[in-house]
């Protein structure tokens, strides 16, 4: 089975944050972006966008540090790394441990909650509008940037095309 | 027209230091460090043998029994740590559920500190009690009980080191991935330990004649907070080369919004005070309210230090965020640069 990772072009992001607004409602069932598994960071006064999905990272932190093997991957499920929220404590040792800031604590359900891909349909790819993230498979996630480099190349080469 | 000054992103009042463990994750860290010090300190005085005065009450009378109480202060240790567990416990989001962490030792820091503590604070307190009932048939003078006292003498060690590993287990804080942070929480566990001792042996007239063991113990515990100060002024400084955000960590707690906490706490009421306090208490040898005074501030120092430390912790930056930085401060460049032409076309 080929696996799959979010892909996130920052360039594009409009900082409309409807990708949390789905997420929480897919997730929570409540249109709640606080209670979202991404986050958009901001920068309002240069106009700066950075949509902060969970990477699943192979050498992923969050499983090596948490108590209670809730935090785990699931190779059969596009690899990814997700938690069990029957089994977290909410002790959110890995939120302080993950260095992109994932893992996000869930003030309701009293649990740390992250990215699990939407059970193989992420819903924040569904409803981009201008396709800032894309679920591509892993071999294609640079595709667009070599694209770019090679029109670059040759423009480069020849400037009258 | 004036143009708003835009802050560059990194700035000293911008810093964002962790905020998932506050003060109640720093009083665990305190009372389980101190806990485990004063336990480790206690230990090793009864086995040299050394004879302390007794507390303010030397026994108790309860049920018809005679409780021995001469020798709590010195092991008293495993209570703080049994007040401090708890601590951690309030901080889970859901708490009945470390019950969890304790079935699975084997995964993380945070299950081994359960395992660790829960066997400190077990063995600690059956030492405490057998130091205090009064049966023969306990036996409380025979060497046997140097097996338990010796595992529980690792073990304090191990509670006293662990605090500081549950902060470099979490690798992505550079502040904290250090092998001196275990270090400086030992040390500050053994001073704040041996402190605690002699506050608990205070008022009971052992500063009113030349006594030798507490003047031992008060000179280990100078030496100690001058050892304190040195792993500290290398954990700093270590940290402020090491990556940029333990610079920006030790930039916020030396002149940033933990500053206070710092100076105020750390510095003044943990190492200054406390060693003035206690040259000018050896002028006077029967004003036992100097040592009292140092002691506390010394304690209130080894708190503040772990409040600084759990609140300077700055997260690694990773590759994006720099990038986005790199462009924030290209745009913020090129929103500014509109000014200063405005500004100079209007100077002519």
């Amino acid at each position: 089975m080929d696996q799959k990772v979010l892909v996130v072009d920052q360039q594009k992001c409009t900082g409309c944050r409807l990708c949390e607004l789905v997420c929480s409602v897919f997730h929570t069932g409540t249109s709640n972006p606080s209670r979202a598994r991404l986050k958009i960071v901001k920068w309002e006064d240069v106009g700066l966008y950075l949509p902060m999905a969970c990477n699943h990272c192979e050498k992923a932190y969050c499983v090596e540090v948490c108590p209670t093997k809730a935090c785990h991957r699931e190779p059969e499920s596009n690899n990814r790394v997700t938690i069990d929220k029957n089994l977290c404590i909410g002790c959110r040792t890995c939120i302080i441990a993950c260095p992109f800031g994932h893992p996000f604590f869930d003030i309701q359900e009293r649990v740390t909650v992250k990215c699990d891909y939407c059970d193989g349909d992420p819903q924040c790819v569904r409803f981009c509008d201008i396709k800032a993230i894309s679920f591509l498979d892993v071999d294609k996630t640079n595709v667009a940037k070599k694209r770019e480099a090679a029109l670059k190349l040759r423009a480069s080469i020849n400037p009258s095309r | 027209m004036a143009t708003e000054n835009i802050p560059p992103m990194r700035n000293i009042r911008h810093l964002r230091p962790q905020k998932e463990w506050k003060e109640i994750i720093a009083i665990y860290l305190y009372l389980a460090g101190m806990g485990a010090g004063s336990f480790f300190i206690g230990t090793l005085i009864s086995w040299l043998g050394v004879k302390l005065d007794p507390p303010f009450l030397s026994s108790l009378h309860l049920f018809g029994y005679t409780l021995n109480l001469s020798k709590v202060p010195i092991f008293w240790g495993p209570i703080m740590v049994a007040i401090g567990a708890p601590f951690l416990i309030l901080d889970l989001g859901i708490k009945w559920r470390f019950m969890y962490a304790c079935l699975n030792p084997r995964t993380s820091w945070v299950a081994r500190g359960f395992i660790i503590l829960s066997i400190f604070i077990v063995l600690g307190l059956v030492l405490l009690i057998k130091s205090v009932l009064p049966f023969g048939w306990l036996h409380s003078e025979s060497t046997l009980w140097r097996i338990p006292e010796v595992i529980a003498l690792v073990f304090a060690l191990g509670t006293a080191l662990y605090t500081g590993i549950l902060l470099k287990a979490t690798k992505s804080v550079p502040l904290w991935n250090t092998h001196l942070l275990p270090i400086l929480f030992l040390v500050s566990a053994l001073s704040t330990g041996s402190m605690s001792i002699i506050l608990s042996t205070l008022g009971t007239g052992v500063f009113s004649h030349d006594a030798g063991a507490l003047k031992v113990l008060m000179g280990a515990e100078q030496v100690l907070v001058v050892i304190e100060g040195i792993v500290l002024y290398l954990f700093l400084s270590r940290r402020y080369r090491a990556a940029e955000q333990g610079k920006d960590s030790v930039r916020l707690l030396l002149f940033g919004e933990m500053k206070m906490i710092f100076w105020g706490g750390v510095v003044f009421l943990g190492f200054i005070f406390p060693v003035v306090l206690e040259y000018i208490a050896s002028f006077f040898p029967g004003n036992f309210v100097l040592i009292f005074a140092a002691g506390i501030f010394l304690l209130c120092g080894g708190f503040f230090l772990r409040v600084g430390i759990l609140h300077a912790g700055i997260k690694d930056q990773i590759p994006m965020h720099r990038l986005m930085e790199i462009q924030y401060n290209m745009m913020a460049g090129r929103k500014v640069n509109p000014r200063i032409t405005v500004h100079e076309s209007q100077s002519h």
